[in-house]
């Protein structure tokens, strides 16, 4: 028995080759030149390539992964990959900074074995929170109680949206699709499938089921900054640095795709989806005081959270989110 | 239902529905792909009377990829290509957003013609007329509307009227006396216009240029 999405499994598994740490080498020279002069030239080359990446327009972006859509051969970094042992980040930073060695090493020694890498294209943070958003909520110890609870905080947004000027048309389709998603964890479908974890990966590799919840992740993320005077009173351009109202900083900084995510918006986010998320901050620098230890951010002041609920936990490397996880691979079975 | 299709549907019903912005947006070959939407010249600026339309197409992974527009009435703006109406406006490429609407964008670039950026130009020339001299400026960009917008009294409607005797003087915001004192010269008329239109020989720059080089110029 075939289930409907294996193709793409297939897919998932055919392209994730190409984010091993050979194949990146191999690339990592040619893109390595041009961007970022304030580079450790130290770092791996891995590093460079996520922020050339990022680096190329959303057009740009958007056009790759339609034609990545379009002829499946065409080898492309998934907009999110199979869970992966940290090891396999540890071993691309072993030839550069070994600052970056010692705090993934303390991460693993702390239990954060596997990492779930994300594409860099400026969406990385959005993404990789709705995935671990939804695979939490899948892994609950409680999953109906998650379900519910997810539900009703994604339900209470639109009104959110639509206080904050957005007209229900350019939001609505993304909030269905992602609504839809988070349903069919215990719901089944017309076909009567529920949402297996495989089937998870594989809608958020769709670029349109993909893009359309990061979307409204921005979307969301725009609405709860203009609302909430805690934020909206203290924020600063990233290209000046300067105070900027909120209309314009969510214009240009949240709403526009591509357009990475920095406090207010990790902020915002984890308020407006009633979530806790921890991001470990691996930046090459010590900064605990015995050395090794790597920074958590906690983004915990959200409000009408499931009671105990493991926060969502991300991994941050200057211009770039992954998901940290506590498991080094998928399971076995995942992937039938 | 594709959801660009259904997007898009939405987005003409509502524009269709608002009475108020006097916004429209037409089919062109019963295609909800590839549009013509119209707006009106904001008051109080030399686009005022002219009603303005706009090439639209969208694009395959709309509304993830931004629309495509180009003005397809003739707009004397520096943000806007005088030969080919393109438009230099962030949010048609990298500011743009999923939030934004057909309507929304043809609202921003009504906004545009009321707001002109000369340091981010589409014509470098208009935004070097821009300027030197602002009035004079709004001058030829009022003729334009006259002549290619349908100005107030006629019915052009947007359609650039053929045959009507244009003033190619005013049309490049040139002062006739100025066309006239080098095409005593012997130069041929088209040719001095051009030269100067390039030359911005206009307002407080003409006491830049002197005679000399715009002979050598006209000699090229």
């Amino acid at each position: 028995m075939t289930e409907p999405s294996s193709s793409s499994h297939q897919e998932i598994f055919q392209e994730s080759p190409s984010a091993s740490p050979s194949e990146d080498a191999t690339i990592a020279p040619r893109m390595k030149s041009k961007d970022l002069p304030e580079l450790d030239e130290a770092q791996p080359p891995e590093y460079t390539i996520m922020d050339e990446f990022q680096s190329l327009t959303p057009l740009r972006e958007y056009q790759m992964d339609e034609q990545a859509l379009l002829a499946e051969s065409i080898p492309d970094r998934p907009l999110i990959g199979p869970l992966v042992p940290l090891a396999m980040l540890r071993e691309e930073y072993e030839r550069g900074s070994q600052g970056f060695v010692r705090q993934i090493d303390w991460l693993m020694s702390h239990g954060h074995i596997g990492i779930r890498r994300t594409k860099g294209d400026g969406d990385c943070f959005y993404r990789s929170l709705a995935f671990a958003y939804c695979e939490r909520i899948m892994h609950a110890p409680d999953a109906e109680l998650a379900v519910m609870s997810a539900i009703s905080s994604i339900e209470a947004t639109p009104a959110l949206l639509e206080a904050a000027g957005f007209q229900p048309l350019v939001f609505e389709d993304f909030y269905e699709m992602f609504l839809s998603l988070v349903r069919k964890i215990l719901a089944p479908d017309e076909n009567g499938k529920v949402l297996t974890p495989a089937a998870l990966l594989g809608a958020f590799n769709d670029p349109e089921t993909s893009n359309s919840i990061v979307v409204y992740l921005r979307m969301l993320t725009s609405a709860q900054i203009r609302s909430d005077p805690d934020i909206s009173n203290f924020l600063l351009s990233p290209e000046t640095a300067e105070f900027v109202e909120p209309r314009v900083f969510c214009e240009h900084f949240v709403e526009a795709m591509g357009k990475e995510a920095d406090h207010p918006q990790m902020q915002a986010l984890a308020q407006a989806l009633r979530v806790h998320v921890s991001v470990a901050y691996l930046d090459g620098h010590s900064s605990g005081q015995n050395g090794d230890e790597v920074t958590f951010v906690h983004l915990d002041k959200a409000v009408g959270t499931v009671p105990g609920a493991e926060p969502v936990m991300l991994l941050y490397r200057p211009g770039h989110y992954d998901i940290l996880d506590t498991r080094s691979e998928d399971p076995m079975d995942y992937y039938t | 239902m594709d959801a660009r299709l259904r997007r898009v549907n939405k987005e003409i019903a509502d524009c269709k529905n608002d009475k108020t912005s006097h916004i429209s947006i037409d089919l062109v070959d019963n295609s909800p792909f590839h549009l013509r939407g119209s707006f009106d010249g904001p008051e109080g600026t030399p686009y005022e009377g002219g009603r303005f339309e706009v090439d639209i197409v969208i694009p395959e992974s709309y509304p993830f990829q931004p629309v495509k527009m180009r003005f397809l009435t003739r707009v004397y703006h520096p943000n806007v290509s005088s030969a080919s109406g393109a438009i230099c406006l962030d949010i048609l490429k990298d500011a743009w957003s999923p939030v934004l609407t057909l309507k929304s964008t043809l609202i921003s670039l009504q906004s545009l013609l009321c707001s002109p950026e000369p340091r981010d130009p589409q014509d470098a020339e208009v935004a070097k007329h821009y300027m030197t001299s602002k009035e004079s400026f709004e001058e030829t960009a009022r003729y334009w509307t006259q002549i290619y917008a349908g100005g107030p009294g006629k019915d052009g409607k947007g359609v650039v009227q053929k045959g009507g005797a244009k003033d190619e003087i005013a049309m490049a915001g040139l002062n006739k006396a100025h066309v006239d004192q080098f095409e005593a010269l012997g130069f041929d008329r088209s040719k001095v216009i051009d030269v100067l239109r390039r030359m911005n020989y206009r307002g407080a720059n003409i006491a830049n240029i002197n005679d000399d080089r715009v002979v050598e110029e006209l000699l090229k």
